[in-house]
């Protein structure tokens, strides 16, 4: 409160509203569920963000992954099919040495051909006319007349000084009932007549078409080949591409250069294979990937938030034992305290060393509690006792014989005007002694109660003694403890002017000293020596007035402490003053008691 | 009261928890339910052709392999041992029901009595869809194949583009009960009732056969020498009429036009004994079926209850053109 009470008040008042919101929340929450809905909430935030930040890295280094793959698989499958054209490059040497024989030649060129499974035929051309001259197809029969020859077609015609040229895929046009796609490699040879002829070998294509169909990226991903101009040489998904139901973006795919090439769904890579206008195409798809990896990070998400979820119970269940646990048996402990406070016995609870601090506490206050209860009625005990014994002191058997006998004595003198006043007296003594049950009397009823006391005392001691009474007048109205006056002025008479032949003097004065009242009766007679004052004070005297002062004493202590309480002046030969001190008591202020 | 507040405090503490679990359990489901093809793994697809040897439905069942490769489905290929057993393709469709498929896609031999069976794998839960030939039940969720109306007329217009002389034309159709031939014979009457240069239309229904096709083609053109032009509407019957043309050696005299294509009947296009084929896209027609079955398993939407697919006309002068040898020449072989 204080170090808010510092702050700007704007300040306070933002922060009062706040915090008043947040309390109206959590109101009448245990702290072990605000804990955990905390901690739950905190850590699922994070793990939510983490899985966030993961997938996107995540995505990320799997794109870069999946271009890597992607560019390792065609250069691979460009190597392939680089050894495939190496493969017909050498066939294309042994087709032209073999050409080169005589009479060998015919036999030499269908043996290789129907040995060789990728070679389909052979056939040869006069350059300038086209016409076909030879052909060598193996152990398939070729057609009896066609109008159509693939194989040999002006725009795969190999300049003078060209080793070959390689045509796109065609389907095989001159055997009977068989239509093979072959790519067709024309090349210039000599015969054994040094005459230079087109040779054309027609190679199978389905070995590198069963190839490429093998090649997968991804679940959905494959590889494809196009040429220079935009060409699909082939595609494993050729059908759709031919039926309408697929589209490669071949134009732009044989423009780019070499690398990936991202596009909205997938990545491409282009290898372009050296020695030829060939390229290879590999198309991988990102969504497939990416939403493969974000379902498992959904699942480890999930997994992790109920261990999560699971660690929190736990944790809550700990603080329960470590904070609410002991939290509530202090409770009960308190709520039992609060019923039946004196019987009640603290056993310390177990805890947190706060806890264990806070029960320590309320043990110490609870001893405490009991030790001001016991002690307070205690007092109230002694109390009762000693107020007893004040008005026992007062029937004192002796002093109403003393005093009932010179009522006797003066009424047969026949002076029964003094009888009277002393009837009255006595009457009025026991009147204010008595004062309807009340402790607190007015310090006026105090006076006219000495001053009775006093009045039949003169007469019994024969006026011995003479007495003054001082009083401040603003003091009069203060309350104070009945009988207090009366024990003071017997010890007075008795100790102080019994033994004196003098006439002796009790002054009574009632006086005020910043917030106390000090009432002291003061005589001239023989006096008492230190030692005697702190008898009578500790009630070890032996004289019945001994025991009227300590009572006087007892009684001002219980009621309003120990700084307050009756003081004992003595010089001996000189006189004794005994003064009481106490507050200034308002009427009604003790009224309670 | 203690009870009830210790009954308030249990809820509170998993009120939050809870509900975050719950949340990641929609968020889960829900990116689920985005990769449906995901669930796909353990369906089964059964396609049921009317041959299994024909070069159209070998490229049927490529195509839709193809498909169930990229959808991640079980496909089964089967088919009845001639063109003409519906029962035994009943019979197969009843099996599918009995292995568990979750659909069945079929080629119809018969037209009628092929639906009771067809309406029984459907109320057994199967997705029934018909490719290429229909079959007479309103719970087929999908027909694929080619618009056979629209074949019909393609093969007239072949026929009138082939030659200018008046024709006495011969009609070679299979099965009365198989749709698809009826459907293109129904369009290809209808283009030529315009058409005044014809003189004369006679249908006769063979089996679904090279062998029958090729003799009752012959005992036809024997019967009736004026016929000039022949059509006929299915691989196996292209053949046969081819070969009749050829015993007869009248492959001059005699416009043909065919449908599908094999290597045979590709020679024959190049010897002359036919002289156009209306190519089919097999392909897509098994790829499609596939690909629509699993998007109604998936409760995904179709686009419509009919999907056609391409039809190409092709003759000796295109069929050498690279496009043409594409659709020709399967990569299958």
């Amino acid at each position: 409160m204080k170090e808010t009470g510092l702050k700007p008040e704007s300040g306070m008042k933002k922060k009062n509203t706040i915090q008043a919101r947040w309390n109206g929340l959590v109101r009448d929450w245990p702290i072990s569920a605000i804990l955990m809905e905390f901690t739950v909430g905190m850590v699922a935030l994070s793990l939510l963000l983490g899985a966030l930040i993961f997938v996107t890295v995540y995505r990320r280094s799997l794109i870069q992954n999946m271009s890597t793959q992607s560019a390792q698989i065609a250069e691979q499958a460009s190597n392939t099919v680089r050894s495939y054209q190496d493969g017909l490059r050498n066939s294309v040497e042994l087709i032209r040495s073999s050409y080169r024989l005589g009479s060998e030649r015919d036999k030499r060129l269908n043996t290789i051909v129907s040995v060789r499974p990728e070679i389909i035929a052979v056939t040869a051309y006069e350059p300038e006319t086209g016409e076909l001259l030879n052909a060598w197809t193996g152990d398939t029969l070729m057609k009896p007349y066609f109008t159509v020859n693939l194989s040999f077609t002006s725009s795969n015609l190999p300049e003078t000084g060209e080793a070959f040229r390689i045509s796109p895929p065609h389907v095989e046009s001159f055997l009977l009932n068989s239509y093979p796609w072959v790519v067709s490699i024309s090349m210039r040879a000599k015969d054994y007549n040094g005459k230079e002829r087109i040779l054309v070998l027609d190679s199978n294509f389905s070995e590198i078409a069963s190839y490429i169909n093998n090649i997968g990226i991804g679940r959905h991903g494959y590889c494809f080949i196009i040429n220079d101009d935009g060409n699909i040489i082939y595609h494993p998904q050729q059908q759709l591409i031919f039926a309408g139901l697929k589209e490669e973006d071949t134009v732009l795919l044989s423009r780019s250069p070499d690398g990936s090439l991202a596009a909205e769904d997938a990545i491409y890579t282009i290898q372009s294979l050296p020695d030829s206008n060939w390229r290879i195409v590999t198309v991988g798809y990102i969504d497939e990937i990416i939403s493969e990896s974000l379902q498992k990070c959904i699942v480890l998400l999930v997994v992790l938030l109920l261990m999560v979820v699971l660690a929190a119970f736990l944790s809550s269940f700990v603080l329960t034992r470590l904070i609410t646990g002991p939290t509530h048996e202090l409770i009960l402990a308190m709520r039992t305290f609060e019923k039946k406070a004196s019987s009640f016995h603290y056993t310390p609870i177990e805890g947190s060393s706060e806890m264990m601090e806070l029960s320590d506490s309320f043990g110490h206050m609870v001893l405490r509690i009991q030790e001001l209860m016991t002690r307070v009625r205690n007092e109230e005990i002694a109390l009762r006792k000693t107020e007893l014994r004040a008005l026992q002191a007062q029937i004192n058997p002796h002093f109403l014989y003393n005093t009932l006998d010179s009522i006797a004595w003066m009424c047969e003198d026949g002076r029964s005007r003094e009888a009277v006043s002393m009837v009255n007296a006595l009457a009025r003594l026991f009147r204010i002694s008595i004062s309807k049950g009340h402790e607190l009397i007015p310090i006026e009823k105090e006076l006219e109660h000495a001053k009775s006391y006093l009045q039949i005392q003169k007469v019994r001691y024969k006026n011995q003694f003479e007495y003054i009474f001082e009083a401040e007048e603003q003091c009069l109205s203060y309350y104070c403890n009945k009988i207090t006056l009366q024990p003071l002025i017997e010890n007075a008479i008795y100790h102080g002017l019994n033994r004196m032949i003098d006439e002796g003097l009790i002054r009574i004065r009632v006086a005020c000293e910043g917030e106390d009242v000090i009432l002291s009766v003061s005589d001239n007679g023989v006096g008492m020596t230190e030692e005697q004052c702190r008898d009578i004070l500790e009630g070890r005297s032996e004289s019945k007035g001994g025991i009227g002062l300590k009572n006087v004493n007892e009684r001002v202590k219980i009621y309003f402490g120990e700084a307050y309480g009756m003081r004992i002046e003595s010089e001996p030969d000189e006189g004794t003053t005994v003064s009481i001190r106490m507050p200034k008591v308002e009427r009604g202020a003790y009224g309670a008691r | 009261m203690e009870q009830g507040e210790k009954k308030r405090y249990d809820l509170r503490l998993w009120i939050f928890p809870c509900a975050l679990i719950l949340l990641i359990v929609v968020i889960a489901m829900f990116s689920s339910t985005l990769r449906g093809e995901n669930r796909s793994v353990n369906r089964k697809i059964v396609l049921i052709g009317k041959s299994t040897e024909s070069e159209f439905f070998q490229t049927v069942f490529a195509g839709a392999k193809v498909a169930a490769t990229e959808y991640n489905v079980e496909l089964t290929t089967c088919g009845p041992d001639t063109e003409e057993n519906y029962l035994m393709q009943n019979e197969l469709i009843g099996q599918a029901v009995l292995d568990g498929a979750n659909a069945v896609i079929l080629s119809a031999v018969d037209y009628e009595r092929n639906a009771e069976a067809v309406e029984q794998a459907a109320e057994a839960g199967l997705m029934v869809i018909s490719i290429d030939s229909d079959v007479d039940s309103k719970l087929v969720r999908c027909r694929i194949g080619t618009d056979n109306y629209e074949a019909g007329r393609l093969a007239a217009r072949a026929m009138l583009e082939g030659t200018d002389e008046d024709l006495q034309i011969g009609i070679v159709n299979f099965d009365r009960n198989t749709a698809n031939g009826q459907e293109r014979e129904a369009g290809f009457r209808e283009a030529m009732s315009k058409e005044p240069r014809v003189r004369s239309m006679r249908t006769i229904n063979v089996r679904s056969s090279v062998s029958d096709a090729r003799e009752r083609t012959q005992e036809m053109l024997e019967a009736h020498p004026e016929i000039n032009a022949v059509v006929t509407f299915n691989e196996w019957t292209s053949l046969g009429v081819g070969r009749a043309i050829r015993k007869l050696q009248k492959k001059d005299g005699i416009m043909a036009v065919g449908f599908d294509s094999n290597t045979v009947s590709v020679g024959l296009l190049e010897t002359g004994e036919l002289d156009a084929l209306i190519i089919q896209n097999p392909y897509a027609i098994g790829y499609f079926g596939v690909e629509t079955a699993v998007r109604l398993m998936n409760a995904e939407s179709v686009s419509s209850e009919r999907i056609d697919t391409s039809t190409a006309l092709v003759t000796r002068e295109n069929m050498y053109l690279p496009e043409y040898q594409k659709i020709i020449f399967p990569y299958t072989q």
